[in-house]
Order: structure tokens, then sequence, then C-alpha cells
């Protein structure tokens, strides 16, 4: 039928059984929607139950009252959902608070029971799904409830949801589209009638207007009987243009036998005043010959341009004041009084979607024939208005006008109103055709002035034509801009790689201020949101892991080829850049490599046997006052009794504890230490450098490892510069600067880096224990559980012989 | 006056030329376009009137040629084409006037005259149109040789006008060149100044006509 795509009844047809198929779809998808988040619901309510259980089990009663060690596994259960953040708390509910965070919302008409209870709620502006559950316990003051309430974000449990209601969606979605193919194949065969019509109407002679036959299924009557009515019409519009042929010819051979005639009574006339007489005529006739046939082609021009598209844009004042100056240069004009009054029009809004030629011509027409038919002084007006979006273009003259009968005819081919004046009867049918032409209303009435105002309105063009200028947003200034970061990494270590950043992105300044790690993470807690570094680095994995969960740090989308293993991410927020395995430093003279045992638990064998020898001469470091050290050890602990064996033997051998690694690599040297354990590796190998007895183990069982992380603010000022700066650090720029640079040792590029300490881990990687960045790391900064930690170790440290 | 014309049609030709013989011109006649542009070369007219479509070489290129060798004979254009993109062409090109075909001989000899009348020879400096003599260089116009006694700001528009005849002025690019930015142009000063120039012009065969709203045209009348 019609090669527009758009215009297709069958797509018109999809169209709607699709969006029937849509709305049924939306029906179904809020059912779907209600049950995704119902079984998302099922599942993380499942991980907060276990985590509250393991909890709840830990809780007993001390001679305070009722008091809990946080198991590991609790937060480490809430780990398995890698992404949200967790808060807990355990209390006597309107007596005590045991640990945990105090503030977390209770439900709002919960009953502490022995059941758990899950409930949505706000907490410090993010959305939290919490269990409470009590248990009661015999204190010597009576029964009591203890409660413990876990609560976790619902980041995943979102994401959940979605997945689960998009995989549903998209099997919905997929029978659908299998239910419209069936539908469209159905449309097909029904219209099949249209076909027949089409390839009807395709085998036609041009010239053959007889009407369609056939017997069309009842629905598409209508369209059969439009298309037959149609060929009627265009039947009796070819009769109408053969009559204007018919016409032209008639009149312009009408016309040119006048002149012929004129002129053979000329040659053949006896006297020289009657010749001159019919020559004077035949002279008259041709110039009305000559202006009609000008007229017949701007009319045929004007009818030819207004199906063609010439229609662009046109600032009609200007045109106007072009052709009435254009018209002013005929001597014909120079005793007509004419005047444009274009006062009423905003400069800027007379623009017209209309083809200038047309218009010109229009005009023209128009001026032509008030000075043929108006006395040689003439007053000719032309007026441009604006009312609301139409702009008035009206020529009244003070000639003789039309009378107001005739008025409807006048715009009719062929027809002259006045005999004296002889006018060719297409003046106001062009004006009529550039009209219809550009889709303008036409007016004719009695001037004021007396003889006829014509008047074209015509639709203003919106000032969609404005043009939209670029406001050039400065987004790229040549200021300098200044990270801000904080830092518990020696400048030494940090400075080369701040130089490789900041040639790598020229124009920014970097404030690098170095702390301590446990000063840093107060100072970050304690900041105001204003005041807020651009980025916190930092080598106490559980503490950055306490800050993010807060919601301290925002997202940094960071390219996927050079994202760190996945235990050095969490929730895309904080970031491992380094692979700091521990090691062992020792004293070559005091000690040799093979007396240094393949794993703890030979260690702890190895210095209780030796324990003279090796008394005071034993270092680790001050979990007090270092926040590497005590994740050292709390991670230690985790691994099995031999740790807290360990520990006791190495207390009983009057260990040494030192602030940090440089110290205890320095006491080795100076020969004060036989050999300290849970040093950095990656520093102690680069301070040892030069200093041939003091050398490096590693046990066979496992080395932890640590990685130094870095997160950005929510607050961060210069959050775009601060997430550049962290891919950056893990950019292969990045870590080779690591490798090359510092005393560090890079997450990625496994192997592809020669350094020193590289090559003496490389063939370690296997015993390697990586610390997973997990909310699993909190369970050592909960309060109870560290200060029961710190007294095991002060009491294992004080238990000398 | 000697006229040129050019003219590929021999019928509308020998008219023409016969129309303005029987005016007491002297007319030669040329029939391409090539050696249209080497008599022209060669011999000076008074008129040339000139078609666009020709054998050789177009109307257009013969003007353009003729203009290129500092030639400021008057140059009528006879065009058969009445669009608008033709007309600024042979303005352009240097023509000082058009005339679309079929062209009605009243109008044409009546701008021929004009054309005539206005012997602004560049050399000469001084611009002459029946009665009217304008001095460029001495800035003093006399009409029937009696100083016309014009004022410095009549003078000055007098000029303005005779630089732009035929052509449609607005009062303000009237005003943009009469006044300096410091003097404030008052539209009403405009007007005032135009009338007693048009009455001090009375007489002579340089009109200055008024069209409200569209500005001031001054033409040479063919009135005698």
């Amino acid at each position: 039928m019609t090669d527009l795509p758009r215009h297709s009844l069958q797509r018109r047809l999809l169209l709607s059984m699709a969006a029937g198929f849509a709305v049924l779809l939306i029906l179904i998808s809020l059912l779907l929607w209600t049950y995704a988040r119902s079984a998302a619901n099922r599942t993380h309510d499942l991980l907060l139950a276990g985590a509250a259980l393991s909890i709840l089990e830990r809780v007993s009663v001390g001679p305070d009252g009722a008091t809990v060690d946080m198991p590991y596994s609790a937060l480490e259960i809430l780990s398995l959902n890698p992404v949200d953040r967790v808060q807990y708390r355990v209390f006597v509910p309107g007596k005590a608070e045991i640990t945990g965070s105090e503030d977390l919302p209770f439900p709002t008409n919960g009953e502490l029971a022995a059941e758990p209870a899950f409930y949505d709620s706000d907490y410090r502006g993010a959305a939290f799904r919490f269990v409470l559950q009590g248990r009661r316990l015999n204190a010597p003051t009576g029964a009591e409830w203890v409660a413990v309430q876990v609560g976790q974000t619902v980041e995943q449990r979102a994401s959940q949801q979605w997945s689960f209601f998009l995989s549903g969606l998209s099997g919905l979605g997929a029978l659908s589209l299998i239910g419209l193919g069936f539908v469209w194949v159905a449309i097909r065969t029904s219209l099949s009638p249209l076909r027949q019509i089409a390839g009807d109407l395709r085998l036609r002679a041009p010239n053959d207007l007889s009407p369609v036959k056939g017997a069309p299924p009842r629905e598409i009557r209508g369209l059969f009987d439009a298309i037959n009515g149609f060929i009627t019409r265009l039947d009796q519009s070819r009769t109408l243009t053969e009559t204007f042929i018919a016409d032209v010819a008639h009149q312009t051979r009408t016309s040119l036998s006048a002149v012929q005639g004129h002129l053979a009574l000329a040659v053949d006339a006896q006297d020289f005043d009657g010749m001159r007489a019919r020559v004077e005529r035949a002279e008259r006739q041709a110039d009305r010959t000559v202006r009609l046939t000008n007229q017949l082609l701007a009319n045929a021009m004007v009818i030819h341009r207004s199906d063609h598209a010439s229609m662009h844009p046109v600032a009609l004042k200007s045109l106007v004041r072009d052709t009435l100056a254009e018209s002013l240069r005929d001597s014909r004009m120079r005793k007509i009084a004419l005047s444009l009054d274009d006062e009423g029009i905003t400069p800027g809004r007379d623009l017209i979607q209309a083809d200038e030629l047309s218009i010109r011509e229009a005009l023209r027409n128009l001026i032509e024939n008030a000075v043929r038919h108006g006395p040689p002084n003439n007053t000719v007006t032309i007026t441009l208005d604006e009312a609301d979006e139409k702009l008035r273009l009206s020529v009244d003259d003070a000639g003789p006008g039309i009378a107001e009968s005739d008025m409807m005819q006048a715009t009719e081919r062929f027809t002259s109103l006045s005999d004296k004046t002889k006018g060719s009867g297409l003046g106001l049918s062009i004006v009529k055709a550039v009209a219809e032409g550009h889709d303008a209303e036409l007016l004719l009435r009695r001037s004021s002035l007396g003889g006829l105002n014509v008047t074209m309105i015509f639709k203003r063009l919106m000032a969609s034509f404005l043009l939209i200028l670029g406001l050039g947003v400065a987004g790229s200034k040549a200021q300098a801009q200044t990270l801000r970061i904080y830092s518990a990494t020696d400048t030494v270590a940090m400075q080369p790689l701040i130089d490789a950043f900041i040639d790598s992105a020229p124009g920014t300044e970097v404030e690098y201020v170095e702390f301590q790690t446990i000063d840093l993470y107060h100072r970050i807690l304690e900041s105001d949101p204003d005041d807020m570094p651009d980025v916190v680095i930092s080598s106490a994995m559980d503490l950055q892991v306490d800050l993010v969960n807060r919601g301290l740090a925002q997202h940094v989308f960071v390219p996927v080829d050079v994202r760190p293993p996945d235990w050095a991410v969490w929730r895309s927020e904080l970031f491992g850049f380094t692979f700091e395995p521990t090691a062992v430093v020792y004293d070559r003279r005091a000690i040799s490599a093979d007396e240094l045992s393949a794993n703890h638990r030979d260690l702890a064998t190895f210095v209780r046997n030796n324990e003279t020898r090796l008394r005071g001469r034993i270092g680790s470091y001050d979990l007090r006052q270092s926040g590497v050290g005590y994740l050292y050890a709390s991670q230690d602990s985790l691994q099995g009794p031999q740790s807290q064996r360990l520990i006791e033997v190495l207390g009983r051998a009057g260990l040494r504890t030192y602030c940090c690694t440089s110290k205890m690599v320095e006491a080795v040297a100076q020969g004060d230490l036989a050999f300290a354990v849970n040093t950095i590796g990656s520093y102690a190998s680069t301070l040892a450098e030069g200093i041939p007895h003091v050398g490096l183990h590693f046990f066979e069982d496992y080395n932890l490892v640590m990685t130094r992380t870095a997160f950005v603010p929510a607050s961060a000022r210069n959050p775009v510069l601060a997430a550049g700066f962290v891919t950056f650090l893990l950019s292969d720029r990045g870590q080779h600067a690591i490798a090359q640079r510092t005393p560090l040792i890079p997450i990625r590029l496994e192997g592809a880096i020669d350094t020193k300490i590289e090559r003496l881990t490389r063939e370690k990687r296997s015993t390697f224990l990586p610390i997973k960045l997990t909310p699993a790391l909190l369970t050592f900064l909960d309060a109870l559980k560290k200060q029961d930690f710190l007294s095991v170790w002060d009491t294992s440290l004080a238990s000398l012989p | 006056m000697r006229i040129l014309l050019v003219e590929d049609n021999d019928e509308l030709a020998e008219t023409i030329v016969d129309r303005l013989r029987a005016e007491g011109h002297s007319v030669d006649r040329e029939g391409d376009g090539n050696e249209a542009n080497e008599l022209l070369r060669h011999v000076t007219f008074d008129i040339v009137l000139l078609d666009v479509n020709l054998p050789g070489r177009n109307g257009y290129d013969v003007l353009r040629s003729l203009r290129a060798r500092s030639d400021q004979t008057p140059v009528i254009i006879l065009t058969a084409r009445s669009q608008i993109d033709d007309r600024v062409l042979g303005l352009d090109a240097g023509a000082d006037d058009y005339m679309i075909k079929p062209v009605d001989f009243r109008e044409l000899s009546a701008r021929c005259r004009v054309l005539a009348r206005r012997r602004s020879g560049s050399a000469s400096n001084v611009f002459t149109v029946g009665a009217l003599n304008f001095d460029r260089a001495a800035k003093r116009a006399t009409i029937h040789g009696q100083d016309a006694q014009l004022r410095a700001r009549e003078v000055q528009l007098l000029e303005i006008m005779i630089d732009n005849l035929g052509r449609m002025l607005t009062k303000e690019e009237v005003a943009d060149r009469l006044y300096t930015f410091e003097e404030t142009p008052s539209m009403n000063a405009v007007e005032q100044l135009v009338t007693r120039l048009r009455k001090k012009l009375e007489g002579t065969h340089l009109v200055i006509k008024t069209a409200r709203g569209l500005g001031y045209m001054a033409y040479v009348s063919d009135d005698d």
C-alpha cells in the first residue's frame, strides 16, 4: 500500500496489541515486584537471623551482669553479602547497653521475644533491614532479657530484588513477543484484501480513472469507498486542469488573434490615419497579451512552487520592503503615493515559512492591480502587523475597489471585473494561489481609503529559530586543584607516588598529611563534613572498613581492568592497592635461618625450648599503639589455638613491643633483638637493605597479607580528582611506580615486576593469606571484644615466671 | 546619442533599433557576446543595451569586463528572466538599470533618456541632469546656470541622493550618512531637510520621491 512504515496499518494494529500486552505486563510486574521483594527479604533475613543467633549464643552472665564475646562468625556471616554495611547492638532493654551502636532504631510496635523480628528502618540516612531477637538469661538478680539487634543496609537486597524481578519479567516479555508474533501473522492474513487493491492500482494505466472493482470485506469497505472517491475527485481535478489549459489556450489565442486581426486590417487600410488607428489598437492588444502571458507564467510558477519544498523561514518585513523599493522603480509609480506601515511589528518577530518569490509575486500583483485599476495619483498603503501568532500583510488603495457582491468572484481565474481596464483576470487569482500555498487566510474588503483592501494572514514562525548559543561552561579551568590526602603511610613511601600522579595530571597540587593509623581514624570520625580530605589512606584495614561501614565513603568507579582482586575491594568504595605480607626479621648472628621454624606451632615450641637464650630478644608490635599490630594479632587469633599459645610463649620469653616496623628492624640490626614477628615485610626488606646480618623469614603454614587501602570521603571537596588519584594508584603506571619507587609491593601486576622483595615473596605466594576487606573485620573493633583481646594479651605479656 | 544594442534575436533587435533610430539616436547592433566585447574595447558609446543570453559570451561577462576596464558607460540589462537573482547579479556586475522582456518601448526610451541626462562623468566630477548641474569638487549646485543657494547640509543630502539614484534609502540610512556620531540626528530634521531640498530642486529633472514608511528615492524624471 504505502512505503512509509509509520503509516502502516499493520504496524498500528501491532502497536495497539503491544500496548495491550504492555498494560498486562505492568499489572503482572506489580505482583512480581512484591514477590521479588519478599523473596529477597527472606534470603537476607536468613543472614541477619544467623548473625543474631551466633551473637546470642555468646551472651553470658558475668559478675557485672550480662556480657557478650562477639563471635567472629557473626559478622563473617553478614560478609557473605559482599556489599552492605552492617550495624549491631547488644543490650539489656531499659537497663544497660552492652556493646555496639546504641542509637539503632527500635521497631515501632515490636515486642522483644525469643523469636527474631525483622523490620525495615532508616539509620543515619541509609535504609537498613534489622533483626531483633532476645534471650532470657538467669542473672544473679533474677531472669533478664538480653536483646541483640543486627542490621544491614539494603543495597544488595534491592539489587537482588531487581534481578528476581527482571528475570521474571524477561520471561514474560519473551512470552509477550511470541504472542505479538502470532498477532502479526493474523494481521497479515486479514490484511490481504488490501494488497489485492494495491495490486489492482499498481497495474493500472495512468489514464485509467475508473473505480476499483471488487467485493471488499466489511472492515475495509470504508477505505475501499474512499479510494474510489479519491479516484473520482482525481478525475474531476484532471478535468479542471484540462479546462484550465483550454482556457489558457483560448485566452492567449484570442488575444493573439486580436493583435493579428488589427495588424491585418492595418495592412489593408486605405489611408494612413485608418492604418495608424488600427496599429495603435494592435499595440494596446499586444500589451495586454504580454501582461496576460506574464501573469499566466506567474500563476503557473506560484502553483508549481507551492507543490515543491521551496518553503523556508523568511523575514517578511525586509521582503516587503525590498519588493516595494523594487516596484517603485517603475515609471508608472511616479505619481502613486505608496507608503508602508510596519510599525506594528517587533523586529525579529516577522518570520514566516514562505517562498520568497511567490510572496513577491503576490505583492507585486496587488500593487499592479491598484495602479492599473486606480487613478494615476492613487494612494497605496501596505500594512504589516502582528496579532497573536499571526502576521497580517494588507494592501489598501484609494481606487474604485470591488463591489461587495463581486468579491467572491474576484479571485477566480480569468474573471476581470472591469471592462475598461481590461485586466487579465489573473492578478487576484495569483494572490489566492499564493495564500493557499502558504496556508494563509485571504480577505477582500472595502478599504478605509475607499478602494480595495486585500489582507493575507500568515502564521508566524515561533522562536524555535533562536540560536542556542553554546555557553562554553568552563569545565576544564586551568586553575590548579589541590588534592588533600590524609594518610597513615610514611611520606617517603608515598612521595614518589604523588610525584608520579602530578606528572600524569599537570596543574594538580597535593597536600599530604601524615598520621598514625589510630590518630587518622579518630581524625576522620571527628572531622566536620566540610573539612574532610579528598582521599584517606591507611594500612589499618579494620579501621578503614569501620569508616566505610559508617557510610563516610563514596563510590569510585574504577575501570574493570585495573580493579584489584576481590578480597581487596569492598563496596566499590574501599580499595586495596598494595600487597604486604608479614615477615619475621631476624639477626643472622643471633639465630640461624634453619633454627627459625617453618610454621607458627614450631616457632612456639622453639621459643619455649630456648627461653633463656631468647629472653627479652623477641619483638613485635605494641597492640595498643599500632593499628596494624592489632590487626595482625587479631587475625592470627582466628587461625587456631596455636596463635594463643605462641602469644603466651612469647610473653613468657619477655616479648618487647614496638610502635612500628622500622623500630623493630633497627633493634634487630643493632643486635638488641634476635628476631621480630609480624613486621611489614616490604618495609623491613627495604630497611634491611645493605645490612647483611639482617634477614627476612616467611612461614610455611601461613603469612598474613595486609593491603593498604584508600577511599574517597563522601564529602570530599574534589571527588573527581580524588577518584582519579585512586584509579591512578591501581593503574599500571601507579602500580609500576609502587614497585620501582617505593618500598611497597603492588597488588596487581603479580610477577610482572622484578624487585628484590618481589623475588623474595614470589615462591611463597601460595602461603600468603590475605586479610579480606569485609565487615567481619569489625568484630575485633567491638569495644568488649577488643577489651577482652587486649586483656588476654596483657596477661600473656605479664606472665613472666 | 550613440547607443549599442547587443541582442541576438533579429526580430526584436530590429524593432528596438528602428525605434531608437526614429528618436534620433545612432544605434549599432551586435548579436554575439564576444564581438560586442571586442567592439566595446575600441569604440565608446553613450549607452549600452545588453541582452543576457548571448552566443559567445553572456551579457554579465561582457558587462564585467567592461567595468574591469574602468569604462563607466551606462548599461541597461535586458533579460527575459524575472528571477531576482538575475537582478542582483546584473546590478552587482555594474549595470545601471535593467528591464524585463517583453520590453515596453516607451519605458525603454524613457530610461535611455534618464541615463543620457545623467552624465555623471567621474572624471569631470560634475553631475548634470537637464538644467541641474552639481559640481562635486566645489560642492556647488546650479540650476539654469544660477547658483541653487544650497546650505551645507542640503549639498550633502543632494550628493547622497545623486550617489543613490533609483535606490530606496530609509530615513535612518540618510541620517547615518548626514550626521556624525556626536550629532544626535532627529528624524524630523531629516524630513525637513528633504522637503527644503525638494523645493529648491523644483523645476529640475531630479525628483526626490518620499514613500512613507519606506524612505526616499531620487530619480530623474523624463517628463519634458
